[in-house]
């Protein structure tokens, strides 16, 4: 890379974390595992990164009152873990916690995974939070109970704002108990019929907790995902073979095609970028076909039909990419950009809504000098002009 | 020019007053004419008595009567009436149903009431997709109703959803008794219109969950009106449950249903919901409802479970077996879905019931961390004792959200004694690791407490996200964040801070 030489600083503690912020002169990069380093806008070149990497480890788990408060530079992988001795988990799968992702990186790129049908993301989970800002100000919103209205929820706006507005130092988050038996079934299905067949299964009492469709090695199949108690899951899951077809999978098979599936989403082809959008429902098959027309075709496509959310790998040309995020808005969607080629400039999100004018007042509220992941919001939070801060 | 660095708060109180450098509300006869070119003339209220059935919301010790009171009959006309605020410099309070806890929707001297009753409209079921499309008036209860046909339904169900509305709920992030396994207002809803401050209108949210940059759907919901008007909801419908299980099972204590509670959560059961009531509250609701509680057992839970057939029966047979494991004195299962609502009566119904063994009384809402409702309890009984006042409690037992109901005579004089025990029972929650509010909100009723749970850095952030949406302060000013003239200049009290502290774990 030819990025000028930065500094790198790796605080561990809260205090480290402020004193780094007030210390370090100019635009700062926040970093997490790197592993969604090249997602939304291109970073403007800045003067520290942070790597918070270093803020890492459990604060408390209160096992009995399911919450847990974490340190936002912690491996997801290694959280998880840590809350599975105690038979709870949180509820989020993203496909890149393989990767090594932390907790502060998936909350900040508002990532999820197909457990999503039924948890939501992080910003659903997350009950408080302690944030410090680019001047300093170490805030918290939010606590400790699931239960809580009591002044804003600020922690909110840093889910999905990619390292800008603030920096994430803590996250206290709601666990479930981690189900005693989940089950796979997978039904062979192209994808022209996942609509369908998906709607299927929700109208079923079999109360999925992922619905995804695949296109694989393994073939074109609907992979619904079976959680519950030992018996009940697997009672549950035969019914729903004999109502729509397809076949529960071995342990090891299940792992394998959710395996393939997150291999997908993650996926770096050569010379294609991937691309990540939401519409609803209804719309996702025609929008899919759309862009599947425009773009001379789409691979490593995983989709969740009753959501409305896809990933999908494009070729990495500005025009497509910028013509896939128009087709998405026209539908009413949200696009961004994710994994892409070193290098290649690619828009990274699609036209500004109204809401915009808004998000760019609050960036001015927290960081008015836009000191942190200048140009990760580029266009809708543009770059300032002239010198830098 | 406001002037939005002077505006945070400090030293634990905010100033959250419409800024100095806007002029004097011009509350003259030019308002009323600008709100008449645009609203028919009997939507735009002038009289005292019309203006004076606005003072409250349902926390009727703080009234205010507005200068006027409009009733916009869709966003468009929403937006002109904000607009026309703008103009005037005139501060403004949206209000639903007016059902709210925390004095959230009472007006402002010299500002207008923006009522969105009259935006009522479902303007969509969509089956397919499993959303609804509201206008911000509609009841909670409607929405369910409107989509019982096609097997789905709205989860959050607060206590008052016959008559509260969805903008209310927005505003308030409200929950409900399913809000345990469901969760809350900001978990169904998917996107908003908003008419901000200014008069412009934003979209918040988008269709699905996916985002694309940062979440100020999530900011919004549960900002009290501070930030904007919602004129349009999107939410999520979920799809009936195959099977539902409720009991209500009495206990000899308040210890042994707590401990039931515990035990529940061990086994790793998510009921849809876990109500606990003491004997003072059943006493009450009993004699109004005749819902079958039984007024001399010390505490009682009613537990619902909800799900496939299989699973809900097993984990029934479960639940029951721990409650018989505590001692409980009585399992009453309803069988029929009349029976089952009949109990529900019961617990729905026990904040008005209340009125039936107390003149007056008081509706605290607080949060405590479920593990700690057994010292909760003996905490609140005994500062009831040494105020010499009684105390009822029925509450959320699942997440640990106590409605403890402070009974009081205003005529024998008891009012203000009241009133402090019920703000140092909020209070006593935050100090063991909880909240000031589970969902009725902060509003007018304990901003001025808001210092006890934040410090002034935390309120100072959360002031200039206010500023950013609404830099005038016009937008419900004077709720939820502390103010010196709401509070006087009494000090933050917020004690230890996060840094020194090496974290707030050791409130907990
Ligand atoms: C050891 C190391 C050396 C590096 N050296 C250089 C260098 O020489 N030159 C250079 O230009 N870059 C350097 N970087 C930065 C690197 O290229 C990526 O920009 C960085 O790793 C981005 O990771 P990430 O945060 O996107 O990953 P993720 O952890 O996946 O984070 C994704 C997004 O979340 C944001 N984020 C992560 N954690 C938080 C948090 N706690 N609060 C708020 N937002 C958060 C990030 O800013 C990013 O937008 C280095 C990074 C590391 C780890
Ligand atoms: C008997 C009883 C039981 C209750 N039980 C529960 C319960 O179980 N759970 C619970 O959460 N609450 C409960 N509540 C409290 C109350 O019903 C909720 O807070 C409800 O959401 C308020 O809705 P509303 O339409 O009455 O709003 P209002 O009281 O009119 O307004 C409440 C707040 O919302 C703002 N607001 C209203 N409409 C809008 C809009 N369109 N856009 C922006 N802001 C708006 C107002 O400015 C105000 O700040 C109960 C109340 C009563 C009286």
């Amino acid at each position: 890379m030819s990025t000028p030489r930065v500094e790198t600083v790796t605080p561990t503690t809260v205090d480290d974390l402020r004193a780094a912020v007030l210390d370090r002169p100019g635009t700062i990069r926040l970093a997490g595992a790197g592993t969604a380093a090249d997602w939304a806008g291109t970073p403007a070149p800045a003067d520290t990164v942070l790597d918070l990497t270093g803020l890492s480890g459990i604060v408390t788990h209160n096992p009995g009152d399911m919450t847990v408060e974490v340190h936002a530079g912690t491996p997801f992988a290694q959280l998880q873990e840590e809350l599975g001795e105690h038979h709870q988990r949180v509820a989020v799968d993203p496909a890149r916690v393989a990767e090594g992702a932390t907790l502060g990186g998936l909350f900040a790129t508002a990532d999820s995974g197909p457990r999503a049908l039924q948890y939501g993301s992080l910003r659903d989970l997350v009950i408080g939070a302690t944030i410090v800002l680019a001047d300093g100000t170490v805030a918290r919103s939010g606590g400790h109970v699931i239960k809580n209205v009591a002044g804003y929820d600020l922690t909110k706006v840093l889910h999905g704002a990619h390292g800008t507005l603030g920096v994430v130092a803590r996250l206290v988050l709601r666990l479930h108990p981690t189900p005693q038996a989940t089950v796979t079934v997978a039904v062979p299905c192209e994808r022209s019929g996942s609509a369908d067949l998906a709607r299927r299964v929700a109208d079923s009492p079999v109360e999925a907790t992922a619905i995804q469709w695949h296109g694989s090695d393994q073939g074109d199949r609907l992979l619904v995902l079976v959680e519950g108690s030992e018996s009940g899951a697997d009672a549950r899951a035969r019914r729903l073979v004999d109502a729509v077809g397809g076949e529960l999978l071995a342990p090891d098979d299940a792992g394998a095609a959710w395996e393939a599936h997150a291999a997908s989403v993650r996926a770096r082809p050569a010379d294609r970028a991937v691309f990540r959008f939401g519409v609803i429902p209804s719309s996702l098959t025609g929008v899919l076909d759309g862009l599947e027309a425009d773009t001379g075709g789409l691979t490593e496509v995983t989709t969740s039909p009753r959501t409305g959310v896809a990933t999908v790998a494009v070729p990495a040309d500005a025009d497509v990419v910028a013509a896939a995020h128009r087709r998405v808005a026209d539908a009413g969607g949200t696009s961004s950009l994710r994994q892409r080629p070193a290098g290649a400039e690619l828009p990274a999100f699609g036209p500004a809504p109204p809401s915009a004018a808004l998000l760019r007042a609050v960036a001015t509220s927290l960081d008015p000098d836009q000191r942190l992941g200048r140009g990760r919001l580029a266009p809708w939070i543009p770059a300032p002009t002239g010198v830098s801060a | 020019m406001p002037e939005r660095t002077m505006e945070a708060p400090h030293g634990g109180t905010g100033s959250d007053a419409p800024s100095a450098a806007t002029p004097p509300a011009a509350v003259g006869p030019e308002l009323a004419r600008d709100f008449r070119d645009v609203l028919p003339a009997d939507l735009v209220i002038t009289d005292e008595v019309g203006r004076r059935s606005y003072e409250c919301d349902g926390l009727t010790g703080f009234r205010q009567v507005p200068a006027l009171v409009v009733l916009p009959r869709d966003a468009e006309e929403v937006a002109a009436c904000v607009r026309i605020c703008a103009r005037h410099g005139v501060p403004f309070v949206a209000r639903g149903a007016g059902t709210g806890l925390s004095g959230g929707a009472m007006p402002v001297a010299d500002g207008v009431v923006i009522s969105v009753q009259k935006l009522r409209r479902i303007l969509e079921i969509d089956v397919e997709n499993r959303r609804a499309v509201l206008e911000p008036g509609v009841y909670n209860l409607e929405i369910s109703k409107a989509a019982q046909p096609h097997g789905l339904y709205y989860a959050p169900d607060p206590s008052s959803q016959q008559v509260c509305t969805i903008g209310g709920n927005v505003a308030e992030n409200s929950g409900g008794a399913h809000c345990l396994k469901y969760g809350f207002t900001t978990n169904h809803v998917l996107e908003m219109e908003v008419v901000l401050a200014d008069g412009s209108v934003v979209t918040l949210g988008g269709p699905t969950g996916e985002q694309a940059g940062p979440d100020l759907r999530g900011l919004f919901i549960g900002s009290e009106g501070t930030l904007g008007i919602c004129t349009r909801v999107t939410v999520r419908l979920l799809q009936t449950p195959e099977t539902v299980r409720t009991v209500l099972a009495d206990f000899p204590s308040i210890e042994a249903a707590g401990d039931t509670v515990g035990d529940i959560v061990d086994a790793a059961i998510i009921p849809a919901a876990v109500e606990m009531m003491d004997s003072l509250s059943m006493e009450a609701s009993e004699a109004a409802t005749g819902a079958g509680l039984t007024v001399d057992a010390p505490a009682a839970l009613i537990i619902e479970l909800d799900g496939p057939a299989d699973e809900v029966e097993a984990e029934f047979e479960h639940l029951t077996a721990i409650c018989e494991r505590h001692g409980a004195t009585r399992l009453h299962v309803p069988t029929e879905a009349e029976e089952r609502q009949k109990v529900w009566k019961g617990r729905k119904a026990a904040f008005a019931a209340v009125g039936r063994i107390s003149p007056d009384y008081i509706v605290q809402d607080g949060v405590v961390p479920r593990t700690r409702l057994a010292e909760v309890l003996t905490r609140i009984a005994e500062m009831g004792r040494d105020a010499g006042l009684r105390v009822a409690n029925v509450f959320h037992a699942g997440d640990g959200n106590l409605h403890p109901l402070v009974l009081y005579s205003e005529s024998a004089g008891e009012h203000d004694a009241a009133e402090k025990l019920s703000t140092d029972i909020a209070e006593l929650c935050v100090e063991l690791g909880g909240s000031l509010s589970g969902e009725h909100g902060i509003g007018t009723d304990k901003a001025c407490s808001m210092p006890v749970m934040f410090s002034s850095d935390d309120l100072g952030v959360m002031h200039r996200v206010r500023l950013a949406f609404d830099p005038d302060s016009r937008c419900n000013p004077g709720k939820l964040f502390p103010t010196p003239r709401l509070c006087g200049e009494r000090p933050g009290k917020y004690q230890p801070h996060p840094l020194e502290e090496a974290g707030v774990i050791e409130r907990l």
